[in-house]
């Protein structure tokens, strides 16, 4: 396999929602009457491979799956069945303050983010400057991110992940938390890792972006690929399923 | 210099991040920092050299030479093990309880806090070992045989690993785990021979041969080989350390296996 590959194959999870579920031992010991578990599946079947360099979207309406597919590529879940195989280095971008611990200093989770991503202390002191400087948190860097807002959270987060030269980068809609002055920075930033090689996964369901930067868009519906290919086509299948009030509603079945 | 694997240099990275996150932490705004965590061994001594040696007029168990024949040393030579084993099985518990939520957003392997938090009690338990063996040097009753307070460590470590591992994952699901694991905990200290020597236990008790029971069981069994090391200065028999390196191995590999079979369900949880 090639560094920045991405292969999904046939992948399903399913999440237990459990009913009741007790939360003590005590519970669980006395407990009378069936345990009331229904199952879930947030993606059934999802196959495809994202090939190196590329910039890949995932669009699809509200609990169609596609956060769900980006934290399984990210390996924070286990699919139920089924196997995705990354390659290179990843580093995730997926919800407010994603890999912050909230007790220590920006500047700490700068080096703790670092370690997860297996790089030396030494390569977050060269990259310390940069990170800094592009999130422009300033003299917050020593405060613990708790006291942070949640622009902050996000500057920081998105100024570690593109400084850190990922292979793989998986962006999750959190870019539009930042103001139009750091969004463009963004982009110019993840246009900048496009050029070096970088494979980039984007999730959001706006049309518009998705149509900017992606070679590749997967639509997900109900936790199934509808359609896989070129930008053009596939978003306007999507706009008009959604224009025709398809099935938008998360009606969890 | 060692080369490592990336991944094994990743998680090599996290578990020095951990370690050292945990040393620092532990006495994070108190003035007097690290003389907290002699004070607690210290006046555990004290209080129970003064209730048996005292009170009780127990006379510490003889020793060879005589020299440094004293209840407190006896008692701190067994406390230093089954203190490092409490505060693994604990911290192991908390350690993962603090990184669940951090897990739920970004990959990483859990065992590394485990690892890190263990490693920073090692780091605390040798400088409380060092003290000891200090105090022995000056009062000449030291030998080759210290190296058993050391092994006896070392078998401490693997084992409250292995133990913590089960209970750090069962302690996600139901939070009564923690309490459960700290009442058997402290029943334990009075079941292993800390405070005790194994022989004040009578052999057969209510038709079960209990000292056995007691000079068996792998806790009693680091605590006897640290202080058959540092405080008695003879060889621990073969069998004794043979029950020790078994227990330890086999602890820690089911413990091991059981955490890697179900530290990825732990970003599940609610």
């Amino acid at each position: 396999m090639t560094i920045g590959q991405i292969t999904v194959s046939d992948v399903s999870k399913r999440f237990r929602l459990e009913r009741n579920r007790p939360s003590s031992l005590k519970e669980a010991l006395l407990r009378t009457g069936r345990r009331n578990i229904d199952d879930f599946w947030v993606l059934r079947n999802v196959d495809f491979e994202i090939e190196p360099g590329s910039f890949f979207g995932l669009i699809g309406h509200n609990g169609s799956g596609k956060s769900t597919l980006l934290r399984l590529i990210a390996n924070i879940h286990r699919p139920t069945s089924g196997q995705i195989t990354t390659e290179g280095r990843m580093s995730a971008l997926l919800e407010l303050g994603s890999g912050f611990h909230p007790d220590l200093t920006g500047r700490e989770n700068v080096y703790l983010n670092g370690a997860m991503l297996g790089l030396s202390r030494r390569h977050m002191n060269d990259a310390m400057d940069k990170i800094i400087d592009f999130s422009g948190i300033g003299d917050f860097i020593d405060e613990p991110v708790k006291i942070y807002s949640s622009g902050m959270y996000v500057r920081l987060g998105f100024a570690v992940s593109v400084n850190v030269d990922p292979e793989i980068l998986l962006v999750d809609e959190v870019i539009a938390v930042g103001d139009e002055a750091f969004q463009h920075r963004c982009m110019d930033h993840m246009n900048l890792l496009r050029e070096k090689g970088c494979t980039i996964v984007l999730v959001s369901h706006n049309a518009a972006l998705m149509g900017d930067l992606c070679d590749t868009i997967a639509w997900l519906d109900h936790g199934r690929v509808l359609e896989l290919g070129e930008p053009a086509p596939v978003l306007e299948k999507y706009l008009d399923h959604m224009r025709g009030g398809g099935t938008t509603l998360t009606t969890r079945d | 210099m060692l080369k490592l694997s990336p991944a094994a240099q990743k998680s090599a990275n996290l578990i020095y991040h951990f370690a050292q996150r945990e040393t620092k932490s532990r006495y994070k705004r108190s003035l007097l920092g690290w003389f907290w965590s002699f004070a607690n061994p210290l006046t555990t001594v004290a209080i129970y050299s003064f209730v048996f040696g005292v009170v009780y007029r127990a006379s510490p168990p003889a020793t060879e030479n005589g020299n440094a024949e004293n209840f407190g040393f006896f008692l701190f030579s067994g406390l230093i093990a089954w203190n490092l084993f409490t505060g693994i099985v604990n911290g192991c518990m908390g350690w993962l309880q603090s990184v669940s939520d951090l897990r739920k957003k970004v990959y990483f392997p859990t065992e590394t806090a485990l690892l890190g938090g263990a490693a920073s009690n090692a780091v605390q338990t040798s400088l409380e070992a060092l003290v000891l063996v200090a105090i022995m040097a000056a009062l000449s009753n030291l030998s080759w045989t210290v190296v058993f307070l050391l092994v006896a460590l070392l078998f401490t470590i693997a084992f409250g690993l292995g133990v913590g591992f089960v209970a750090a994952i069962m302690n996600a699901r139901y939070r009564d785990i923690f309490y459960l694991v700290g009442v058997l905990l402290n029943v334990g200290f009075f079941l292993v021979p800390v405070v005790y020597p194994v022989s004040f236990v009578p052999e057969q008790k209510w038709g079960l041969p209990i000292r056995a029971l007691v000079e068996w069981n792998p806790p009693a069994l680091f605590v006897g080989i640290a202080r058959d090391g540092v405080y008695f200065l003879e060889v621990p028999t073969l069998g004794h350390l043979a029950a020790a390196s078994a227990w330890a191995t086999l602890t820690l590999a089911v413990g091991w296996t059981y955490f890697r079979a179900r530290s990825m369900d732990i970003s599940e949880e609610p």
